[in-house]
């Protein structure tokens, strides 16, 4: 598979689903296979509960995956304890989850895992400094695009979406919906002066004149209704710490003299913008950067939904690639 | 009475604990948990050993220095896991590993003390004997598993394991067996070293605490306290961190104050804005920091060790039990006055007592608290605006504006006449001129009616 060389260019890679049963974790166990762990150390662990993958009350309910020998981990105790396989501990953390701390630990024999990790992005990133200290080449995260999940996935350096009939069961709508996941994710970086003026800020949005003077901006959060715009005939960039909506945006469009404003976010999962606005927002003008951003390595197809509709894998795979210009896999089939 | 107890006294204790840099999360636990000192050996003590630590920051390298601070960053509660292996309970692996961790860390900082001559300033117990339980291979890295070596069998298992995966299920089953009887024996070998093994935990938190407490002295300009002999409690050069801090993010400066005091009541009075409740803050604050072995924020300092700390600051309601100002004062104080009925060397700092009521009552109520509290076994500090009959306490009084500055040092007076100056600086404060001149003309009435 050609993506897996791809893979090995980056120190990091996190592995998205759009929706439950895309695929995501078919994908993951579909890399873990193919890493060359006799020439990588690798390391993977998964965001936090993000609220779909395990239940509170068995516990258990994540599917496992199947680590190959020599392959670093990081999970909870209680899934810790659950391994199928000899592992040697690394690290215990300082940082709680609700299934105890998280431990990492060396497979020293092929076996089964159940996956679950930092609950943080601090913590997260933490976790991957850590790894490259320790000399780890390459480290894998089981990523949730969900709102719930306070760890964004794009702290890591390369991405592969999965996707499928269970994020929409109309081809056209599923291409549309992920073309539009994809034009995030491949979202400019913002330039270096900003990426370092913005980096620190975690709250409020801002705004930059065409002198470069840092300016708050009147409301104290991007989702306020009564945000406004006066006198920032000179604004050339406007930051927004928090989350990217709607009503900002055509708050934004409403200001004749923001029409050719860059907006900045910290990365795409801070965007909650219909796709229709967003357009007519980058149509007129404006743009739209991002601080942190990984590269799009491949998206994965699932054509089957849990209903049990099944949309047909090869024109899915080629409608798909079209629209967003980077390879599409369906994994079960090849 | 716990450190975490005081740590919100309005006298700024959290804000020097915020400023301490300590390592791990734990260390910052025990630090909280700290019984406040009474006992003068005991202050003396732990002077002894930050003054150790204070001679090592100052004559090693930075190298080292980090070095030894990196290996305390890796201290963690293992607490729960002590327990359970002083109560003979069978430790799992992530338990194991944390033994080992420790006991490989204590090891490492042990060694580091010793080429310091500080190994006998802060006593870690030996755990090469946990590590070479722990470490059957002689790795000497902080990793651990149930290591082949411990079995036989378990080796011949896993070599199996390796070669037909497709039967691990079974043989994990089997593996797993032999594991459980390999962790019963090891946390039975461990169970002698469980007392050495808490003892070194607590050790490496309070090497960690003091090197916290000895670099904060040096950014702080913070000194050795001597410890009193005589009841006398005497400042020099007294600051307020906080206080000092804020000013000087605005372009100001603290003016450092000398101050003393002993078994006899000391009255302050001064002008508004003078500095007053500064003064209490600071020697509240002053004493918490002497009796938790802290620095001292002062050039020169001899303090007197008290059994009981009391900070009435007046301003506090109590919207939760119903109480108003007045009676949430009254209540502070009454337990003051109780306390010095049964207790020995208290000492009360008594920001403006009944200010919130009338003069005419609240004058009374400040001369008689100075007659109850006259006998006591106790050092009180009272500021006040009343004018009232000092009898016995000695009156220091703010210098207050001398050419238009207010000058914050304290002078000895001889009666407890309060200064007149709240419209001078009201005026000062640019306050609105009409209600100023209408008071100062309802003043000059007054006194000519007199």
């Amino acid at each position: 598979m050609p993506f897996i060389n791809e893979i090995l260019n980056y120190s990091s890679l996190s592995i998205v689903g759009l929706e439950k049963n895309t695929g995501k974790t078919e994908c993951l166990k579909y890399v873990l296979k193919r890493m060359p762990v006799d020439s990588r150390r690798i390391a993977v662990t998964s965001i936090g509960i993000d609220g779909e993958t395990v239940d509170q009350v068995t516990r258990t309910q994540k599917p496992e995956i199947v680590l190959q020998q020599g392959m670093f981990f990081a999970t909870s105790e209680a899934h810790y304890k659950l391994r199928r396989l000899v592992s040697e501990l690394v690290d215990v953390s300082d940082e709680n989850t609700s299934l105890g701390r998280v431990v990492t630990a060396k497979a020293l024999t092929t076996g089964k895992i159940l996956l679950s990790g930092p609950p943080s992005a601090t913590g997260l990133i933490r976790w991957m400094n850590q790894m490259q200290r320790i000399g780890i080449d390459l480290t894998i995260i089981d990523g949730a695009l969900s709102r719930l999940s306070s760890a964004s996935p794009a702290v890591s350096q390369s991405m592969i979406l999965a996707t499928g009939a269970a994020y929409s069961a109309n081809m056209n709508t599923l291409v549309q919906k992920t073309a539009f996941i994809v034009q995030l994710i491949n979202l400019p970086l913002a330039d270096e002066k900003k990426r370092n003026l913005f980096g620190p800020l975690d709250q409020g949005s801002w705004w930059l004149d065409a002198d470069g003077t840092l300016n708050p901006l009147s409301s104290a959060t991007s989702l306020s209704k009564h945000i406004h715009f006066q006198g920032m005939e000179r604004c050339s960039t406007i930051y927004v710490a928090g989350a990217l909506v709607d009503g900002f945006i055509e708050k934004v469009r409403a200001n004749k003299d923001l029409r050719q404003v860059e907006i900045v976010v910290k990365d795409f999962t801070r965007i909650f913008v219909s796709p229709q606005l967003f357009r007519l927002f980058l149509k007129a003008g404006g743009r739209v950067t991002v601080l942190q951003k990984s590269k799009l390595i491949a998206v994965t197809v699932n054509p089957v939904s849990p209903t049990g509709f099944v949309l047909d894998s090869d024109i899915l795979c080629q409608k798909l690639s079209e629209a967003i210009e980077l390879p599409v896999y369906d994994l079960l089939k090849n | 009475m716990q450190l975490k107890n005081v740590i919100d006294s309005p006298c700024g204790l959290r804000f020097i604990l915020q400023k301490l840099e300590l390592q791990s999360g734990f260390a910052r636990r025990c630090l909280l948990d700290m019984e406040m000192l009474t006992d003068a050996d005991a202050i003396q003590e732990s002077y002894g050993v930050l003054c150790h630590f204070a001679r090592f920051l100052a004559d090693t390298d930075h190298v080292r220095i980090s070095t030894l601070l990196f290996k305390l960053q890796g201290v963690k509660d293992i607490r729960t896991t002590i327990k359970n292996l002083e109560q003979k309970a069978t430790l799992d692996d992530i338990e194991l590993f944390e033994v080992k961790h420790l006991a490989i860390l204590a090891v490492d900082v042990k060694k580091l003390l010793r080429q310091h001559g500080l190994d006998q300033v802060v006593e870690v117990p030996d755990l090469d004997e946990v590590i070479t339980i722990l470490d059957p291979d002689g790795l000497k890295i902080a990793s651990f598993y149930i290591y082949d070596s411990y079995c036989e069998q378990l080796k011949d298992l896993r070599i199996q394991m390796r070669q037909h995966p497709e039967q691990n299920d079974q043989l994990l089953l089997e593996a797993n067996e032999l594991e459980l009887g390999v962790r019963a024996d090891l946390s039975k070998q461990l169970h002698h070293f469980a007392p050495a093994i808490r003892q070194a935990l607590l050790a490496l938190a309070h090497i960690d605490i003091s090197l916290a407490k000895a670099a904060q002295m040096h950014h702080m300009g913070l000194c050795f306290p001597v410890i009193s002999t005589d009841g006398t409690s005497r400042y020099e050069g007294l600051f307020h961190p906080q206080v000092k801090d804020a000013l000087e993010s605005n372009g100001r400066s603290f003016q450092p104050v000398d101050i003393s005091y002993g078994l006899k009541p000391t009255l302050i009075t001064g002008a508004n804005m003078g500095g007053k409740t500064v003064v209490l803050k600071t020697l509240t604050l002053c004493q918490y920091l002497f009796q938790f072995g802290f620095g001292i924020p002062a050039a020169m300092v001899t303090i007197d060790v008290k059994s009981h700390i009391f900070f009435c600051i007046g301003d506090e309601q109590s919207v939760e039990k119903g109480l108003s100002s007045f009676a949430a004062e009254m209540k502070n104080i009454d337990a003051v006055i109780k306390a010095s009925r049964n207790e020995r060397k208290l000492l009360a700092l008594i920001d403006e007592p009944a200010r919130t009521t009338n003069p005419t009552e609240g004058a009374a109520l400040v001369a008689a608290l100075l007659k109850v509290l006259a006998d006591a076994d106790m050092s009180l500090i009272l500021t006040t605006h009343y004018d009232i009959e000092p009898g016995d306490a000695r009156c220091l009084r703010v210098k207050g504006f001398v050419d238009g500055v207010m000058d914050y040092s304290l002078v000895e007076v001889h009666d407890g006449e309060v200064p007149h100056e709240a419209l001078n600086i009201a005026q000062a404060l640019d306050i609105d001129s009409q209600w100023i001149n209408l008071a100062r003309e309802i003043i000059n009435k007054n006194e000519r009616i007199l």
